[in-house]
């Protein structure tokens, strides 16, 4: 498992939009995004991001606190210990009060042609 | 920007020191105790407050990779990408074209690839232990595990797929093809093994194993209970569970886990 140094999410928020602070969790942690600009009302689209330095045992994007959060694609930047920078984009997903949102992937492996 | 580490210190003192509010895992607030030696004060009327979940599920959202694919199917040469896996004891061949279409196969050993030109081929590359060959994709494991470069070996065993896709020997023996079985008829013989042998093994450690699919010849599994997050989990599925499935059912193909080790009700990692 790599360290993850800091992450950095763009979220382009579908039908209905929520209100901020939007939150992740961090190996149960749950903690705001830092840095963020835009918003995640309906249509609109925020970025945010943090410094980590720890092992991510897991890393998620918390559900709002009342209501429905439409996401329409989220694309993650990974900076990880010892490995090149890396980015998965997500598809669509609703989340609300009682889910969070798997962001967390391991860093792609190697491919040789042979 | 703050790190995490820093973040959790600050939350930390912060609690306690601070005695005003203490926040229960329901989310109930008791006063603190300088509270308490304030004049009572009518408490206001209490709405019913629905109750916040404890814990809330983790969903998973589809990745959209940008890798469409390690090779393009129409293209005439044969491609063949390798891929390590994380433990470095398998890697992956993925060619640009089918090799055994719907349906999968494992041989253990040379004595096993009788007939089927591709794993000959490959047992002939010293170092290979076993082969899994299914649909587009060719899995070897390697004798030696404490190796952690795989290109030498991987240049071989590219070079031994590209000789038997070029010579159009039979990639899979006709009697492995001839022989299979329905999917209908693995699954309830995989079932059997898991009500009978697995589940009641694994059992003891409140874990349990889940039977997700068949698909051709090819199991997909799930753990739960205690076998998720479980760090043995790997060595438990691998030593145990496919000698169980392939002892009582040998012609069963490709078995894969499915299970997400970091969530559900009851993990061995805990999430807290």
């Amino acid at each position: 498992m790599p360290k993850l140094r800091n992450f950095r999410i763009k979220i382009e928020t579908g039908d209905p939009g929520t209100q901020g602070p939007v939150k992740f969790s961090i190996n149960s942690h749950t903690l705001p995004l830092e840095n963020v600009k835009g918003s995640p009302a309906a249509g609109q689209t925020l970025e945010g991001g943090f410094e980590v330095n720890s092992f991510a045992h897991s890393l998620t994007l918390v559900g709002p606190e009342e209501g429905r959060w439409n996401i329409k694609k989220m694309t993650v930047d990974y900076e990880n210990e010892g490995a090149p920078p890396y980015l998965v984009a997500f598809g669509e997903v609703t989340l609300d009060e009682t889910t969070e949102v798997n962001i967390w992937r391991d860093p792609p492996l190697p491919v040789y042609d042979v | 920007m703050r790190t995490l580490i820093s973040i959790l210190s600050a939350n930390r003192s912060k609690s306690a020191t601070s005695a005003e509010i203490n926040k229960s895992g329901d989310g109930a607030r008791t006063k603190s105790p300088a509270a308490e030696k304030s004049p009572p004060v009518a408490a206001p009327p209490t709405d019913p407050v629905p109750a916040k979940p404890l814990r809330r599920t983790v969903v998973q959202a589809p990745v959209l990779s940008a890798d469409s694919g390690p090779n393009a199917p129409g293209a005439d040469g044969i491609l063949i990408k390798a891929q390590p896996a994380a433990n470095k004891e398998q890697c992956v061949f993925m060619v640009n074209r089918s090799l055994f279409p719907g349906h999968s196969w494992w041989f253990p050993n040379f004595e096993s690839a009788e007939g089927s030109a591709l794993a000959e081929a490959l047992f002939s590359v010293d170092g290979v232990e076993s082969v899994l060959v299914h649909d587009s994709t060719v899995t070897v494991t390697r004798v030696d595990k404490s190796a952690t470069d795989w290109l030498p070996l991987a240049q071989e065993v590219g070079a031994a797929i590209r000789g038997v896709l070029s010579s159009g020997a039979p990639v899979i023996a006709e009697k492995v093809v001839r022989g299979m079985p329905s999917e209908q008829s693995i699954r309830e013989d995989i079932q059997r093994v898991i009500d009978t042998e697995v589940n009641p093994g694994v059992a003891g450690h409140g874990g349990r194993i889940s039977l997700i699919g068949v698909k051709g010849n090819a199991v997909t599994i799930q753990m739960g209970g205690g076998c998720q997050g479980c760090s043995a989990a790997d060595i438990t599925l691998k030593m145990g569970i496919h000698n169980s499935f392939r002892k009582a059912v040998p012609m069963v193909g490709a078995i894969y886990d499915e299970t997400d080790h970091a969530a559900g009700l009851n993990p061995y990692f805990s999430r807290g």
